[in-house]
């Protein structure tokens, strides 16, 4: 995974945990605190409660307006994951529970363990319960590293499974649980509440998993590639879309209970990729839901706009890479390039955040030493103008890998962010003028 | 049960475990996934059709298959000289299964199930030993449907003799031969139909009840049930045996991965066991070596030496050359003209995974 560049994404974590371990972690949250002068102040939350926390892969909107997010323990042996929500009347985090205990679990239990939420928070509007599905990767206790493949048929080892939590966002319990895959981990995960239906990506097979929540039964429809998409995704006609491994979209259609693949590509660099492993890193929902804006999960990703409900096959709208040009006689690890945090806001524009990083030729960035950048960008659907808004700062760690963004219902705009020790989010306030109340409103429904 | 402690990094145990960790993957030899189609000129087979699970190969190195799923497939494949194609022979209408595929001097048939019960159909002629980029000339093939091999019963396998003009086939309770040339079927009697057929030094060899195997013999064309014992072991499951290997050998593994050889003259012989249960699809190179997978869900290619005596773990199926794939479940295998073996998939978007094993090291004489 190394790139070339000094900070790949095991250094990101080294980064915090030396922060952490010189007891600076208390100091820098108070100097992050202040905003600046840009009119889109940022303000970094880490998981100080949650000090062995590496990543957070999964921030969304609950069904109640509050920003959730994942406190996610990867690569520590035993780790688990704690879910957080945003304290708007403290403004802090509120740490919700231990998730491995909550479903009898437990990091010490010898097994790979209970350790992330990998988008897959997925709403449930009509009774205020936040659907959450865990992933795996998390090694043992006992052991410094964990793989799915090599585990696979050790039953002291292997994952027990994807659990599967309904938690009450109006009681702050969790009403049930279950095991949503065997042996594997939840990609992602999207509802369609109107079916009464949760959609997963499994983890490393790639299958594509349905769950009935009135019967609590699971369907495995089959296999897609081998590089997971990391987002699912919904149209009108309750039609599920993501991604293969060749750059295609696959769409399972409830009536024909198939997965069919595009015969077009996502967009992507046709300079030196053929659309291999351009799968869908996020997926925002237009508001008007008509269509949706995506970014693709490899080196300079691509934006596009897909028009779900036109054709036999949607129209792909190429939008242009959304990083910086580069070397391409080299290859660069998708910790540096990356474009997550897809969500649109109050004002009806989308934003996301798009990495930076210096480079002798494309972006000589004055000064000395390593520099990534975590940019915010917004994108007016009406013009597809483009525009960097600012620019998140943590105090000592990188900001350049947005997980996902979401809106609250205040209007704010918030982003999980992977690289540093301990994790956590930033808070991009929104100019007043761009607020509105309940911009969340429709809630997108998969993580 | 609660695993107390942490670890000691620079343990020999834990160093021990990152060394495995590191070779997951395909620990010896080079494997590639092939697509089911000529890339950059045709697509290959609709995903869900495409789990492959029935493969022969002809004495020119042409491979055929079948495929499962939605809807079977037959198709045809070559990768030496200036070909590398998978040519996708068409759909097979009302069918989802493909049992065997049986590469005849004349031309190759394809034993299918479906909603139509099981039928052979009759692939015809093809010649892909071509240069397929410029050049090359060749007619969408027309499959032909024979019709089923026996009223009403499902296909289970079937392989040619060795003249390669007939087919000797098993449905779940008779065992039949076809012409290949003429199509013309023959329904021999009465047998168990369970798992794969394997030829063996006078004729053909089928699990029979309670443990045992029926024989067919070809120059009489008798049916001795019941005829060998098969030796202590797991047999609950249809047999399955290895291709390749010389004439008259047969390799198979029972339930729990045991493997034996099997000879008319010698009987069973215990080759050891496979780390994982069940085993797939198996095939002997001419050294020796003993490939297949075992394992559910994600196999494992193991390696047995029958020369030693020694079976090894060789980790998951993945491909990296060109794009990378990876390998959970295979369906059948064949052995190449150069002493690669080619597995066939059988998952969605299958492709045919030709496995060039690492070459033995050579002890030199010394004068």
């Amino acid at each position: 995974m190394s790139s070339g560049h000094e900070i790949d994404r095991r250094t990101f974590m080294k980064i915090g945990t030396t922060a952490l371990s010189a007891n600076l972690v208390p100091a820098l949250e108070a100097e992050a605190k202040s905003p600046g002068e840009t009119p889109y102040p940022v303000k970094w939350y880490p998981f100080s409660r949650k000090p062995d926390s590496d990543t957070c892969w999964s921030l969304s909107v609950g069904p109640d307006g509050r920003i959730y997010a994942a406190a996610c323990a990867e690569s520590v042996p035993g780790g688990v994951v704690v879910p957080v929500r945003y304290n708007e009347e403290h403004d802090n985090l509120d740490y919700l529970f231990n998730l491995a205990e909550m479903v009898d679990d437990p990091g010490d239990s010898g097994r790979a363990t209970q350790c992330k939420i990998h988008y897959s928070f997925a709403p449930s509007m009509q009774d205020g319960v936040l659907y959450m599905a865990t992933h795996l990767s998390g090694p043992p206790i006992d052991l410094p590293r964990y793989s799915p493949w090599y585990s696979w048929h050790d039953a002291k080892r292997c994952f027990r499974g994807s659990a599967l939590l309904a938690f009450d966002t109006r009681t702050d319990r969790v009403l049930w649980w279950d095991t949503l895959i065997p042996k594997e981990g939840c990609r992602c995960l999207l509802h369609d509440e109107e079916r009464g239906l949760l959609y997963a990506m499994s983890y490393p097979r790639d299958h594509f998993i349905i769950y009935d929540l009135h019967t609590r039964k699971r369907r495995d429809i089959g296999r897609i590639s081998s590089i997971n998409p990391q987002a699912l995704f919904l149209d009108k006609k309750h039609r599920v879309w993501t991604s293969s491994d060749y750059g295609r979209l696959v769409r399972y259609t409830p009536e024909t209970d198939r997965l069919e693949i595009s015969p077009g590509l996502l967009a992507h660099d046709a300079n030196y990729q053929t659309g291999w492993h351009s799968v869908f890193y996020d997926v925002a929902p237009s508001p008007d839901r008509e269509c949706v804006y995506a970014s693709t999960w490899c080196p300079n990703p691509h934006l596009m706009r897909i028009w779900l409900n036109d054709g036999e096959w949607p129209k792909v709208e190429d939008l242009g890479a959304a990083t910086q040009p580069r070397d391409t006689t080299f290859p660069v690890d998708m910790f540096t390039d990356h474009c997550g945090g897809l969500t649109f806001a109050g004002d009806g524009n989308l934003y996301y955040v798009a990495s930076r990083w210096r480079d002798p030729k494309y972006n000589p960035i004055p000064g000395t030493g390593k520099e990534l950048q975590g940019v915010v960008w917004r994108l007016d659907p009406r013009t597809l103008e483009r525009q960097e808004v600012t620019q998140l700062k943590h105090p000592a760690g990188v900001a350049n890998y947005v997980s996902r963004g979401a809106v609250d219902h205040n209007g704010d705009l918030f982003f999980g962010h992977v690289g540093n020790r301990p994790s956590g989010i930033f808070k991009v306030s929104m100019p007043a003028s761009r607020k509105r109340k309940n911009a969340h409103l429709p809630i997108r429904m998969w993580g | 049960m609660q695993t107390e402690g942490r670890f000691d990094p620079k343990s020999p145990a834990i160093k021990a475990y990152e060394n495995e960790l590191a070779h997951q993957f395909v620990r010896e030899g080079t494997m590639v996934a092939f697509p089911t189609c000529l890339p950059g000129m045709t697509t290959p087979i609709t995903h869900d059709e495409c789990h492959i699970t029935a493969l022969d190969i002809d004495p020119e190195g042409q491979i055929y298959g079948g495929t499962s799923g939605r809807q079977a497939h037959l198709f045809v494949a070559r990768f030496h000289d200036l070909t590398g194609v998978v040519l996708d022979a068409g759909p097979v209408p009302d069918s989802t299964n493909s049992v065997a595929v049986c590469a005849g001097a004349s031309h190759a048939i394809g034993f299918v199930n479906g909603a139509r019960g099981g039928r052979a159909i009759a692939i015809p002629k093809i010649d892909l030993a071509q240069d397929w980029i410029q050049e090359w000339g060749l007619d969408p093939p027309v499959l032909q449907d024979l019709g089923p091999c026996v009223a009403n019963e499902p296909l289970v396998h079937a392989i040619c003799d060795p003249s390669r003009s007939t087919v000797i086939g098993v449905t779940t309770s008779h065992l039949f031969t076809m012409e290949i040339e003429s199509g013309k079927v023959s329904v021999i009697g009465e047998v168990s139909g369970r798992g794969r057929l394997g030829m063996g030094s006078s004729g053909i060899f089928g699990q029979d009840d309670g443990a045992r195997l029926w024989h067919f013999d070809l120059a009489s064309g008798k049916i001795r049930r019941k005829a060998v014992d098969l030796p202590e072991g797991e047999w609950n499951s249809g047999l399955r045996w290895a291709r390749g290997g010389d004439p008259g050998q047969l390799l198979t593994a029972d339930d729990a991965g045991r493997l034996f050889s099997f000879d008319e003259n010698h009987g069973f012989r215990s080759l050891g066991k496979a780390h994982l249960a069940p085993v797939g699809p198996m095939a002997m190179i001419p050294d020796g070596r003993l490939f297949g997978f075992c394992g559910t869900e994600i196999a494992n290619l193991f390696c047995c030496d029958t020369v030693s005596g020694s079976v090894s773990n060789l980790g998951v199926a993945a491909s990296v050359l060109e794009k990378r794939r990876y390998g959970y479940q295979f369906g059948d295998g064949v052995v190449g003209p150069q002493g690669e073996i080619v597995f066939g998939e059988d998952d969605n978007d299958g492709h045919l995974w030709l496995y060039f094993p690492k070459i033995k090291s050579v002890t030199r004489r010394t004068s």
